[in-house]
């Protein structure tokens, strides 16, 4: 065998979740103590249980509402059809949440997961370059002006009961099944921590509209209702709170974008 | 493109010993720092990332010189050598001055998806060529030499027409790089393969090797399993003074990863082998004129 033909065996022994591969004593030196079938286990053992160990770490919530059982089994599933695409070990659980989607989990308990895909994403992102601060802003340049958010920043639809389950408390079974409508959730990085919040649905549009690349003016408009004083006070609020959480790495200067 | 063996920057004299940068220690590392000599950070954990791991290793860093060791570089895999990967590796190496840049003569990878495990070779001549190519990218990439660190392996390709420390010095010589010797997998591996560890390390090069590894093992029966959970075993220290004795107290890494206890447990493991090796410096010492 060439080199490429004994690194595709022995991956095909290391990562098979059915059972040992023919013709593994012609390839493998065995002993009497350690059949070569017997060595290859331990390869094929510790690959598996390696990768469960790293998504248990990232979807440590997502397991206590699954149990031990259901989270290995689920999560043995998964990584035979899912191998890492990444050299770190922790973004093993990439398309996880989506698997537990399409193999008929819960929407909670997807949506649980999602949460803590996110983050993992939070927590491991780049540092922003810089952050903004309000003070960037020329009030000649306001309307002009479009938000650049941090790397860490991002946002999610969930089931509300997603935060609580998140902070430990306990659902019952009838209450995991059940469908609630969507919550939106911003997860980021401020101070090495990884913070978590529901938002409103204007907000929410603010934030879709400039991080599209829309100018200030532009993201403002989501919140004319028509009460001049009222509308700016919402808008002021909302960008005002964006600068306080440290999402907004530049304040950017140039020409409106259609949207 | 060559690179002179003593590239990286030098330890500071007298500094030796140094332990493994840990998620589970950073409160510690970020409030106390950490007391050893130097400190080993895995790459893959730093690379391309920002947030409160790499402010911990700017911390540490700022203390102390930090080696850099990598675990999905997969220098013997089929799969082409990634260029994101080797420009963060890059980028990381020079933005903390790393003092040595190190991986595992294994492979990895497979059709494109990394195994996060450390597969045996099959020592033959082809795959010393395919290696040793490898390597020499990998060097030209960094623009320095690379380490590499010998496995704990639990089984022998038939096709293998070298020893694991023939092919290792080999690939080493051939492509102008360092070896990073890893005292608690030659032991496991001589226990689970049959061969003594004294001849292991008798027949490496011995201007090549320029760091030690020890860490603890575990007896599952019918073989040793190396899951660095426990301290370093009686006969690993042992194998130590024999390495010291051939190669020179060379900087050395204690390295724990299961069952990971506090960070004094490490650091009192870590002043077990300074205690050796500074026993071993003095007993030079003495024997130079």
């Amino acid at each position: 065998m060439k080199l490429a033909e004994l690194q595709r065996y022995f991956a095909s022994a290391a990562t098979s979740g059915s059972g040992p591969l023919p013709e593994l004593e012609r390839v493998f030196f065995g002993s009497k103590q350690l059949s070569a079938q017997a060595r290859l286990a331990i390869y094929n053992r510790a690959y598996f249980y390696r990768l469960l160990d790293a998504l248990a770490s990232v979807f440590g919530h997502t397991k206590r509402l699954l149990g031990e059982l259901e989270f290995e089994r689920l999560g043995l599933a998964y990584l035979s059809r899912h191998p890492s695409e990444h050299p770190a070990v922790e973004r093993i659980g990439r398309a996880f949440p989506e698997y537990l989607r399409v193999t008929g989990a819960p929407p909670l308990i997807v949506d649980l997961a999602s949460l803590e895909w996110a983050r993992l994403c939070a927590l491991v992102a780049p540092n922003p370059a810089s952050i903004a601060s309000v003070h960037a802003i020329q009030p000649s340049q306001f309307p002009e002006a479009r938000l650049r958010f941090v790397p860490s920043l991002h946002w999610l639809e969930l089931d509300p009961r997603v935060l609580s389950a998140f902070a430990g408390e306990q659902l019952d079974s009838s209450a995991v099944a059940a469908l609630q409508p969507a919550c939106r959730v911003a997860i980021w990085r401020s101070q090495h921590v990884v913070m978590q919040q529901a938002v409103a649905d204007c907000e929410w549009q603010a934030f879709s509209h400039a991080a599209s690349g829309a100018t200030l003016s532009q993201v403002c408009s989501v919140f004319d209702s028509g009460s001049a004083a009222e509308d700016v006070q919402r808008a002021f609020r909302v960008l005002s709170g964006w600068f306080a959480r440290n999402w907004l790495e530049k304040v950017e200067h140039g020409q409106a974008l259609a949207i | 493109m060559r690179r002179p063996a003593n590239q990286e920057p030098p330890l500071s004299a007298g500094a030796l010993v140094g332990l493994g940068l840990r998620v589970q220690h950073y409160d510690a590392l970020s409030s106390h720092g950490l007391r050893a000599d130097f400190a080993e950070a895995i790459s893959e954990n730093f690379m391309g990332r920002g947030g409160r791991a790499f402010s911990v290793l700017e911390r540490v860093r700022s203390d102390m010189p930090v080696a850099l060791h990598g675990v999905s570089l997969s220098i013997g895999g089929m799969d082409p050598l990634p260029d994101t990967y080797l420009s963060q590796l890059a980028e990381l190496a020079t933005r903390i001055t790393a003092f040595s840049v190190s991986d595992h003569l294994c492979f990895g990878t497979f059709g494109g998806h990394y195994a996060h495990d450390l597969w045996p070779l099959p020592y033959t001549e082809e795959a010393l060529e395919h290696v040793v190519a490898r390597v020499q990218r990998v060097q030209d990439r960094l623009g320095r030499q690379l380490l590499l660190e010998n496995v704990s392996s639990y089984v022998e390709y038939r096709a293998s027409t070298l020893s694991e420390w023939e092919f290792l010095s080999e690939v080493v010589t051939r492509a102008d790089a360092g070896i990073l010797l890893d005292l608690n997998n030659v032991f496991v591996s001589a226990q689970n393969h049959g061969f003594l560890p004294a001849e292991y390390l008798a027949a490496l090069p011995r201007e090549r090797v320029r760091q030690f590894h020890l860490a603890g093992h575990s007896d599952a029966g019918s073989y040793l399993f190396d899951d660095h959970g426990s301290p370093v075993s009686a006969p690993v220290f042992r194998l130590y003074e024999q390495a010291l004795e051939r190669f020179g107290p060379l900087p050395t890494i204690v390295e724990w990863d299961e069952r990971l206890p506090e960070l004094p447990v490490l650091e009192a493991e870590a002043d077990r082998a300074r205690a050796l090796s500074n026993a071993r410096q003095a007993a030079f010492r003495e024997r130079e004129p």
